[in-house]
């Protein structure tokens, strides 16, 4: 299949200088991945991981101190080709919204309070959608009830709705143009857990009918295991490991995301979890070789000094890991068994 | 429009009472027009009599019908507030949005003029203008001199509004939409920041009519046009109070707070309107 967007060895670091002292916060190191057409790709990984760099990148919403370093953003509409890390603002602007969308975190503080739904639609969707007045008020009527949402929410103000709706509000926004590729930054982390499930099951709905292609981005791994085709994990600012969903959870083939699946609670277990030892490193001060090694159970000398290079251990699945052969063995000896879980 | 009038006199006190006030306050000044009297004409009825069926409001010292003279004085004492209120708001909202949405170096050398105007002092400074126009000096120059020295702490509270509003995730939803920054000012921001600008606006007109009723009765304004302040001054200057001519000076200071009380609570039922949250509070939604 033809994949709609491309990443090649991108590098995106938060640079600063104050008082003569440069800092840089490697928070994106070396990421390649593709995202198919009509695919859903989750991404998971910790607080402070990289994750919401990466998707600013993706989104073509770098503003210093963030900056691009190495690598390119290709995305392909229509069968042109625009790399979001070269392009000039005009060609970003062109493809954003129509083709390029964003469902964002928090749906509270992301519709305006002081504005009526109405107007916040006229606002974002009237420009790429290129209609006025009526033909456009029905288009979006048309959507919304394609939501299940009643025309007489574009009267209404984000605060009278529900968080449901209001979710569901933000995600009309987002898809009313169509769009080829939809960002979806944690849509469902302030829901609870019924909302959350019409919302994911209405993000499916949208994806499948539109045919467009799904960044989903949460640390909820059964978010994941619900809603995605193909699950990337990243690991302080680099992927670790990149596989199908089912692939992933079953069998994989690194050890964080060994202990990541090994973490999650199962129906008829009650063994206590174990912890990984230790946190996160500091993405401003990362450990040499392979990021993963002082809290690697498997870390040799190795790891220490050469970083894993991320390379294909199966159909569609590859990992970043110099000792993925021992990986599966270390998989049970935490607790983790082929076939038990998502 | 109207329906929203009409819930906001039934259902808010303050409005309907303010609505009153400021109704009788601009209908007196209205009068003006059929005014049978021109008020620069001084000694065309007879001086110093008390309220009468003949004369409503008495008659000044200086020999004017106190009623149309009040109506012409209320006029422009109005017009001025209104013009210096409405110019000063252009001005800092424009730079309290732009400084505070651009931020860099237009923020920089905005607020370095702004501050500028913080540390004039206003006072000086038009007796200055005074000094230097004299008789040129009318009541829309004086207006415009004042709008010109009015804005610069209400600009500093909207850029701070708008500092905020900057890295709201609404803004970040909108920028990343393609919105231009003019429509993110204005459609987006704007609206949040009206509540402050409708507050400092009836600030604004009564700092401003008060400077000027200041100005007016110290003799640092063209004293040949009926304001409040001009009125005031004639009846210090004839002494009113002393002489017994009560009139001269209470009316004028009734209608005066008269339309301080409405403008005031025209402000804050306004507010009611602009901002939704507190109207639904009311309605009791």
């Amino acid at each position: 299949m033809e994949a709609t967007l491309t990443v090649r060895g991108l590098k995106a670091y938060y640079q600063t200088k104050h008082f003569g002292v440069d800092r840089e916060v490697r928070a994106v190191d070396d990421i390649s991945l593709n995202v198919r057409r009509n695919e859903v790709y989750g991404i998971a990984g910790e607080s402070s991981s990289g994750k919401t760099t990466f998707i600013k990148v993706l989104a073509a919403a770098v503003r210093p101190p963030l900056g691009i370093v190495a690598g390119s953003v290709a995305y392909r509409f229509d069968g042109r080709t625009v790399d979001v890390a070269k392009a000039r603002q005009a060609e970003i602007d062109a493809i954003r919204w129509s083709h390029l969308s964003y469902i964002m975190q928090g749906s509270m503080s992301v519709l305006n309070p002081v504005r009526r739904i109405g107007a916040i639609f006229d606002d974002f969707a009237a420009r790429p959608l290129g209609l006025k007045g009526d033909a456009f008020r029905r288009t979006v009527v048309a959507h919304l009830s394609r939501l299940k949402l009643p025309a007489e929410v574009l009267r209404a103000y984000p605060h009278e709705l529900s968080g449901g709706m209001r979710q569901r509000v933000t995600i009309g926004l987002a898809t009313v143009c169509s769009p080829e590729f939809i960002i979806a930054d944690e849509p469902t982390t302030a829901l609870d857990v019924v909302v959350q499930k019409d919302v994911l099951s209405l993000i499916r709905d949208l994806q499948r009918d539109l045919g467009s292609s799904v960044v989903f981005v949460t640390h909820d791994m059964s978010v994941h295991a619900n809603m995605a085709h193909r699950v990337g994990i990243i690991y302080a600012g680099r992927l670790v490991e990149e596989a199908p969903t089912r692939t992933l959870f079953t069998a994989p083939k690194h050890p964080y995301t060994a202990h990541l699946v090994a973490s999650l609670p199962r129906i008829g277990d009650t063994r206590p979890r174990p912890a990984l030892e230790g946190r996160p490193p500091n993405l401003a001060d990362p450990p040499s070789g392979c990021r993963f090694h002082p809290r690697c159970p498997l870390a040799i000398e190795r790891c220490r000094h050469e970083v894993p290079p991320l390379e294909t251990v199966g159909p569609d699945h590859r990992s970043a890991c110099w000792r993925v052969e021992d990986v599966a063995p270390l998989a049970g000896t935490i607790g983790l068994q082929e076939g038990r879980t998502a | 429009m109207f329906v929203i009038f009409r819930d906001l006199v039934r259902h808010n006190l303050e409005f309907a009472i303010g609505i009153t006030l400021m109704g009788i306050v601009v209908a007196f000044t209205l009068l003006s027009f059929f005014s049978p009297v021109n008020p620069t004409h001084i000694f065309v009825t007879m001086p110093d009599r008390p309220p009468s069926w003949t004369h409503l409001f008495g008659t000044n010292s200086r020999g004017q019908d106190l009623f149309w003279q009040l109506t012409f004085a209320f006029r422009n004492t109005l017009m001025f507030g209104l013009t210096v209120a409405v110019i000063s708001r252009v001005i800092s909202i424009t730079v309290g949005l732009l400084s505070g949405y651009l931020g860099g170096w237009v923020d920089r050398v905005l607020m370095f003029v702004n501050d500028i105007f913080v540390a004039i002092p206003t006072f000086p400074v038009l007796v200055l203008f005074y000094f230097v126009l004299r008789s040129n000096l009318d009541t829309l120059t004086l207006a415009l001199i004042m709008a010109g020295l009015g804005w610069p702490f209400d600009a500093r509270l909207i850029r701070s509004v708008a500092l905020g509003l900057k890295h709201r995730e609404f803004t970040r939803h909108a920028v990343f939409a393609g919105m231009t920054t003019r429509k993110i000012m204005f459609e987006e921001h704007l609206p949040y920041v009206m509540p402050i600008v409708f507050a400092t606006f009836m600030a604004n007109m009564l700092w401003s009519i008060g400077l000027e009723v200041t100005l007016a009765v110290l003799g640092f304004t063209n004293i040949n046009v009926p304001t409040v302040g001009t009125t005031l001054y004639w009846a210090i200057n004839h002494s009113a109070l002393v002489v017994g001519v009560w009139w001269w000076i209470v009316i004028p200071i009734v209608f005066i707070v008269i339309m301080f009380i409405g403008l005031f609570l025209l402000a804050i039922s306004m507010n009611e309107y602009i901002d939704p949250r507190s109207r639904l509070n009311r309605m009791g939604a």
